[in-house]
């Protein structure tokens, strides 16, 4: 069969979005599966659509696309922009294989679950943000020859991206500034600079499956965009980093702040001269030194009657039997003046310490 | 035993009561050993053996613990004997009739003095009727709070307006002409002001590496203002001086050695703070008693020990044009126009002629304006001023907001507000209210000392910071007080407060859809009040 050629605007007019699907509709449903549109803006050509014979493909040529070209495009669907298109391209790309000659807006590949995404420029902000990856399809995959925008692969939850920064040497990311933030799945390749990625991502090597993906890969997606003679740059694979998100184990833990003080902090604290302090921490009742009271014994009305002895809770009272004097011992003592209390001559004293 | 007779003070008076259970103490002591106020004691009293007549008078001699009856060593509600207790034999109950007031006042002849906070809250708190209203939902894009990145920080310095910048271009750089005020951009909740002397030196030191620690390993740029008390000399040679923002207020107390310090100081600090008031105790200086006085706070300020009054104001300074003049002038020039200088006064009708003053600076020497609110905690006051004196935070943040808003001057001098934050818990939502109202950023104490492990409350709950006695190691200088404090464990509360309160402010910034502070964002908020509409002139909803 024959290719359909649509022609959207005229000299006076453009064809709204709706006429222009209206007519692709009849064009499916006669049997075409080739279209060349001349397109003027229209949104989300080529947005879930299927041939009418099963498994039959259909092909998308298209210049001058509207916004979310390839949008919810399914599998059998391959569309080649002519030149450049705005953002949106491949938005929750369910299979289709969309090549873009030129540049892509923002949020190129958003969402994409499944099928390939190929630019031959760059892409705009936040694109490949929250592209997924569902098992029971194929992984999505998101081609850009030259740089992202910022906040790139925002959110991202599984698939790949690839940003080859070819022709990108001058600049300081070739994936924006607050790139990978929230990411915690998929895998990032890209080559060239990179900065200000977010903290949740880690940078690894290259292994050799790593490698093999992006040369079968790379060949493919050159071949699509017609760069096929800059494999041999592209394949430096020294060039190449690998973005993935930090295992939640891995994640390291904040050290302690009494770790902090021991390696960072004064040895003996910005105190250590002005005060005498051993740094020990003091129980709310604790004998010794941090006692707030402490009992004193006086001879002159003692009768010896051992009932601070039998009474002290902490057994800290001591009777010398030679001299038949009473002390409360201090690393028994806690300072709670129970002797003071029970004494019938008021021999013991508590004193402020 | 003795007679009672009605003029005396007795148990009733006190503003707590200890509640006993013989049955349940098995006399370890542990209570009164806790003690610090000397409020409870072991006592000895006669118990019948039996209710039968015929041996009515066989009694026994028996241990139980007893509240003492005095005005100064008193009950304050602090909590810790229940909390050593093994057995849950005692507990202090808030005596609702009280009259321990009225019995200070008539047997003293001398005005009640308190720390902590003022317990009489009648004017209610304006932040709490305040919501977060404005929220993005498809009117732009609201954030993530969790994933994506934001910058909290704010300027601290004087910010000269666009038609003030002169540059020109050298070499290829754009260059300023003349030297610009110094500016630096920290996080918006700055700790302090707590003077060496109004906390312990553990206290005091925990802070400073909380501080440093934040800036260190979690990049987070807080500031601690040292309050005026001195600053370890240690610290000041050290790197980590440029977290500290330097005070000075009427006492100037530790200054001398601020001075020495500095031909060997290797950074500058973070700026300085001029104390002219605080919120809580308006019109007073700073008020240390005696009991705090310790010998290393007499050697850092230079005094015996004896109760320390700073003077109300600045002495030598009887106008803003003068304060600007010497204070600023010289505070500048002291770390040689490198550090910005920042003031604080205390919330009051007249701070909005103050700032609009300070806004005609011709020096551009002025660079923060902080408010104290009257909800503000304080190391020790007469409760007459804590409960009498002041204005709300809210209102005079907003006025001085909207004042430099009329002239088109946002933003030139930094406002800070303070006072009472945290009060009811939620600290950053208060913190992204104020920003919302005007504020760059604030000031708290009180929280932070809560987070130490201060038991006090607004409602009459210990508040006994003046006395010495600080049953947390806090406010003290008492060494086995102190000793109770752990630096680490309260350096670390702090930090992990930080980092939750930073989270917090990122929930709140994401739904309004900013990604830096919102600074003068009033129509993020909305009132169901309206008195508090038309006062602040926010949205009212209802």
């Amino acid at each position: 069969m024959k290719v359909c050629k649509i022609k959207a605007y005229s000299d006076s007019e453009r064809m709204s979005t709706q006429a222009l699907f209206q007519l692709i509709y009849e064009k499916v449903q006669e049997g075409f599966c080739d279209f060349e549109i001349d397109a003027c803006g229209q949104h989300d050509i080529a947005c879930a659509l299927w041939a009418k014979k099963k498994n039959k493909k259909l092909n998308f040529k298209i210049k001058n696309p509207g916004q979310r070209v390839g949008a919810m495009a399914l599998n059998n669907t391959k569309i080649v922009v002519e030149g450049s298109a705005t953002s949106d391209v491949g938005w929750l790309n369910s299979g289709a294989e969309i090549v873009v000659l030129g540049n892509a807006g923002d949020t190129a590949s958003h969402c994409a679950a499944s099928g390939k995404i190929y630019i031959g420029g760059s892409v705009g902000t936040r694109s490949g943000a929250l592209m997924k990856y569902d098992p029971k399809f194929s992984a999505p995959e998101f081609w850009v020859l030259k740089n992202a925008g910022s906040f790139s692969f925002e959110f991202m939850g599984g698939g790949i991206g690839v940003i080859c920064g070819y022709d990108c040497d001058s600049l300081k990311s070739v994936l924006g500034n607050r790139s990978c933030v929230g990411m915690v799945g998929g895998v990032i390749y890209a080559r060239g600079n990179i900065e200000g990625l977010a903290s949740c991502v880690c940078i690894k090597k290259l292994e050799k499956e790593d490698k093999d993906f992006l040369l079968n890969g790379l060949k493919k997606f050159l071949k699509e965009i017609n760069k096929e003679k800059i494999l041999k740059e592209l394949t430096q694979f020294n060039d190449w980093k690998k973005i993935v998100p930090i295992d939640s184990k891995e994640k390291k833990k904040n050290i302690p702040v009494s770790e902090f003080r021991k390696n960072n902090w004064f040895r003996e604290g910005i105190f250590g001269d002005l005060v005498d302090d051993t740094a020990d921490v003091y129980a709310l009742a604790q004998s010794g030194a941090a006692r707030l009271r402490k009992p004193v014994w006086d001879s002159k009305n003692c009768v010896k009657c051992d009932i601070c002895l039998n009474n002290c809770p902490q057994k800290a009272i001591v009777k010398d039997e030679k001299t038949l004097s009473y002390c409360a011992a201090d690393e028994k003592c806690i300072g709670c003046a129970i002797c003071a209390a029970v004494c019938p001559k008021q021999v013991w004293q508590m004193k402020k310490k | 035993m003795a007679a009672v007779k009605i003029n005396e003070l007795h148990k009733c008076d006190l503003p707590w009561i200890i509640e006993y259970d013989e049955s349940k103490c098995i006399q370890c002591g542990k209570c009164t050993a806790a003690c610090s106020f000397n409020a409870i004691k072991p006592a000895v009293v006669e118990r019948k053996k039996s209710n039968s007549i015929f041996e009515k008078n066989k009694c026994e001699k028996v241990l139980i613990i007893k509240q003492n009856i005095s005005l100064d060593n008193y009950c304050t509600g602090c909590g810790m004997c229940a909390n050593v207790c093994p057995n849950d034999a005692i507990k202090a109950v808030r005596n609702k009739d009280d009259k321990y007031s009225v019995a200070y006042r008539a047997k003293k002849a001398d005005s009640l003095k308190k720390g902590g906070r003022s317990n009489l809250n009648t004017e209610g708190r304006t932040l709490d009727k305040i919501k977060i209203g404005r929220i993005s939902q498809m009117t732009d894009p609201s954030l993530d709070a969790t994933r994506h990145t934001f910058e909290i920080k704010t300027p601290f310095g004087r910010v000269l307006s666009a038609d003030k910048l002169n540059f020109e271009v050298k070499n290829g750089k754009v260059t300023p002409t003349a030297t610009l005020p110094p500016n630096s951009w920290i996080y918006p909740v700055i700790f302090g002001d707590m003077s060496i002397g109004a906390v312990s030196w553990r206290m005091w030191e925990a802070m400073a590496i909380a501080t440093a620690y934040l800036n260190e390993v979690m990049g987070i740029p807080i500031r601690m203002c040292t309050g005026e008390g001195g600053i370890p000399t240690s610290l000041l040679k050290s790197r980590y001086v440029k977290y500290m923002i330097l005070q000075i207020a009427s006492g100037h107390f530790g200054w001398n050695r601020i001075i020495e310090a500095m031909p060997d100081m290797t950074d500058d600090p973070a700026g300085i703070l001029i104390k002219i008031g605080q919120g809580a105790k308006p019109g007073d200086g700073g008020l240390l008693m005696a009991s705090k006085v310790a010998r290393y706070v007499q050697e850092i300020r230079g005094v015996p020990k004896a109760d320390l009054l700073s003077p109300p104001t600045h002495q030598g300074l009887y106008s803003i044009e003068e304060s600007v003049q010497k204070m600023f002038l010289s505070m500048n020039a002291a770390f040689k126009f490198r550090v910005p200088v920042a003031i604080k006064v205390a919330a009051s009708a007249t701070s909005v002629s103050v700032y609009n003053n300070l806004l005609r600076d011709p020096y551009n020497i002025v660079g923060g304006f902080f408010l104290d609110g009257l909800a503000g905690g304080t190391g020790a006051a007469h409760e007459i001023s804590l409960n009498h004196t002041g204005h709300p935070i809210t209102s005079k943040l907003r006025d001085c907001y909207l004042a430099a808003v009329h002239q088109g001057r946002q933003g030139e001098i930094p406002l800070f507000a303070g006072g009472g934050l945290g009060q009811t818990g939620s600290f950053a939502a208060d913190v992204f209210k104020l920003i919302c109202l005007g504020a760059n950023g604030v000031f708290c104490g009180r929280t932070i000392l809560e987070i130490a492990g201060c038991i006090g409350n607004d409602i009459g709950k210990c508040n006994s910071c003046n006395t010495g006695k600080c049953p947390a190691g806090i406010a003290t200088q008492d060494k086995c007080l102190v000793s109770r404090l752990d630096v680490d464990t309260v350096a670390q509360n702090l930090v992990n407060y930080i980092l939750a309160t930073d989270f917090e402010l990122k929930k709140l910034m994401a739904p309004v859809g900013c990604s830096t502070l919102p600074i003068g964002r009033s129509d993020a908020l909305i009132t169901v009040d309206k008195h508090i509409s038309n006062r602040l002139e926010i949205q009212y909803a209802c």
